[in-house]
């Protein structure tokens, strides 16, 4: 357990509404190795993003632990943890969250400027990224002027571009049509593969969740274990 | 500065909205710098050491009354008094009574208004300038409370800090009822040494006291700051309304960082999680509100010029003309006014910047989702 890149013990999650407490997750235990591909389902309220934000250093449990890359980030202070978000986590939003005042290059250069890069440095790593999800094209494109798949690759490439352990994506394909959330799928896959991340990504999508090594499955705040098929017969009920 | 982009880029995010906002910094700033160069002008002391030797004496209880001639011979003997120049206010109307026609006739005594006057030295000159007047020109003015009409000839030009003023020969005045009672308004004179003027001051003072006509011995400064005290309530005035148009301004753009920021509770999340940390976000906001700022506050500053070119032309045929002449907006006017615009956009920027660095990442997520 101690060698899993991500361990989760124990952590529970609670939001205060006036002087009511709202659980949200509770007594979770969950390891996770280096290059792993997870995907995370569940129906909607029962906490997926809650624990995607917990172990991506953006929220804090109420309870419990969590060890990522042998650091102990849930007792971690706010700058330090902002500092380890930037150099450990790649963030992919549903919506893209990409700077509408910014180009596709501004905004993959965005978490670089908070390095110590050269203008230079910083310039080939941008290339780099942008080369990665195939929008070397685009760069001085602002993301009006992109479709939603093209918006979520710049988006990618923007995780990508610091070059951390984890990629975090909580529900990438959920706004795109299906081929366009096949390519984003296929993208990932050989992040994973190619460029070993550790992917965590959140779906109500069983076509996504397949592409992932494991399938976990969150029902209002506990965990399993899924069988990929299950969720597929799952998906066909109508949840 | 590698976040100058960013911070620009946000700056127009909505261009409409930032222009209009450093329209109104724009407004605000070249009424503060017409306001504080005004301020300037009238204050006559600014910088001047020039006539620190000068006395000026008039009658104990004002203007309105006269002196005897005489007293110049008196006054003369005073140790550390140099030359004494009797002075009459005419007062008389020149062509007519509109105010632009206005300016002051003293008649005094040539001989000694030269020693008296002979650091006056600043190059303009002003009723030239306004009335296009030619050396030889005939000037004719009609007296008000002294009776008669006077014909004179330009003979010359002075330079000096009021030259709103023309001076001709006492012996013009000397067929008028003050010619006749030998009285004057006022001696104008020079001593020594600056050091002086309190001691001559003190004697001419003493030397009148028990007389019919006792006088009051002042230095030039305080005789002019009697024309001037008036323009304490203007002083005060400009100022006021100066601080009322600033707070007004600051309001302005705080609103418009409020509603800048508030838009962008996302886009602060976002950043924030990819790894910002507060300070930053805090310095970003804070960043944009002196950048709109300091860009109104340029425009303004180069957009008053013009502005105050125009101003002085319609001063120029105004009673206070002099002011016009007095009237540029020094190196000094111009730094107050950067320093206004950026403690706008300090002001104005604090509480947003605050509010937007507080912000939780994962409400701010969840906000469009
Ligand atoms: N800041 C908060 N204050 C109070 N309750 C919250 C807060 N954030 C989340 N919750 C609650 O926590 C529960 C889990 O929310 P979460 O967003 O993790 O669900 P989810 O599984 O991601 O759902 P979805 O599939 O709809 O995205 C929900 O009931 C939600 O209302
Ligand atoms: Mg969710």
């Amino acid at each position: 357990m101690a060698d899993s890149l991500i361990c989760i013990e124990h952590v529970s999650k609670a939001y205060r509404r006036d002087s009511l407490q709202i659980p949200v997750l509770a007594d979770i235990d969950l390891t996770i190795d280096t290059g792993e591909f997870i995907a995370l389902m569940g129906p909607s309220g029962s906490g997926k993003t809650t624990l995607l934000n917990l172990l991506a250093g953006i929220d804090t449990p109420t309870k419990g632990r969590i060890t990522i890359d042998r650091r102990v980030i849930s007792s971690m202070r706010e700058t330090e943890l902002a500092r380890w978000r930037a150099d450990h986590i790649g963030f992919i939003f549903q919506l893209y969250n990409l700077i509408p005042v910014l180009t596709a290059f501004e905004n993959v250069e965005l978490p670089l400027l908070l390095t110590r890069l050269s203008r230079q440095e910083r310039q080939a790593h941008v290339r780099t990224a942008l080369a990665i999800v195939g929008l070397s094209d685009r760069a001085d494109h602002y993301p009006r002027q992109l479709s939603g798949g093209q918006e979520q690759r710049v988006a990618i490439a923007r995780a990508i571009v610091a070059d951390p352990v984890i990629l975090v994506a909580d529900e990438p394909t959920g706004d795109l049509d299906a081929r366009s959330a096949g390519e984003i799928l296929d993208l990932l896959n050989r992040l994973n593969t190619e460029h070993h991340k550790t992917i965590v990504m959140v779906t109500h999508d069983p076509r996504a969740a397949a592409r992932a090594h494991r399938m976990l499955h969150l029902d209002k705040g506990v965990l399993s274990v899924e069988e990929p098929a299950a969720a597929l017969d799952r998906s066909r009920d109508g949840r | 500065m590698k976040y100058f982009r960013f911070i620009w880029k946000n700056v127009f995010r909505k261009k409409s909205r930032a222009f209009l906002t450093m329209a109104s910094i724009v407004l605000v700033l070249v009424l503060i710098v017409v306001l504080s160069s005004l301020l300037e002008a009238l204050d006559y002391d600014t910088g001047r050491t020039k006539g620190a030797a000068n006395v000026v004496v008039q009658h104990a209880t004002g203007l309105g009354n006269f002196m005897p001639l005489a007293y110049r011979q008196k006054i003369e003997q005073v140790p550390g008094v140099v030359a004494v120049a009797p002075q009459i206010w005419f007062g008389g109307i020149y062509v007519d009574e509109r105010p632009q026609n206005f300016f002051g006739q003293l008649s005094t005594d040539p001989q000694v208004w030269a020693i008296v006057h002979d650091d006056y030295s600043i190059p303009d000159d002003q009723l030239i300038d306004r009335f296009h007047w030619t050396i030889g020109q005939r000037i004719q003015v009609r007296g008000t409370y002294i009776p008669g009409t006077i014909d004179l000839v330009l003979r010359g030009v002075y330079t000096g800090p009021d030259e709103s003023n023309i001076f001709f020969h006492n012996k013009y005045l000397e067929n008028s009822f003050l010619g006749r009672l030998e009285r004057t308004g006022i001696f104008y004179l020079r001593t020594e040494a600056p050091e002086k003027v309190p001691g001559v001051c003190d004697a001419i003072n003493k030397m009148f006291e028990n007389s019919d006509a006792p006088v009051k011995a002042m230095p030039e400064k305080q005789f002019m700051l009697q024309f001037t005290e008036m323009m304490g309530d203007v002083k005060l005035l400009f100022r006021s309304i100066a601080l009322t148009v600033l707070f007004t301004v600051v309001l302005i753009v705080a609103n418009t960082m409020a509603m800048s920021a508030r838009e962008r509770v996302t886009q602060i999340a976002v950043i924030r999680a990819l790894g910002f940390r507060r300070s930053q976000v805090l310095m970003l906001v804070l960043s944009e509100a002196i950048v709109l700022a300091l860009l109104g506050g340029v425009a303004g500053a180069l957009g008053s010029f013009p502005f105050m070119w125009g101003l002085i032309g319609i001063i120029k045929h105004t009673p206070v003309a002099m002011f016009a002449y007095n009237l540029k907006i020094s190196l000094a006017t111009l730094l107050t006014a950067f320093t206004a615009a950026v403690g706008i956009g300090v002001l104005a920027g604090f509480v947003p910047a605050i509010r937007s660095s507080r912000i939780s990442i994962v409400d701010g997520l969840r906000r469009v989702a």
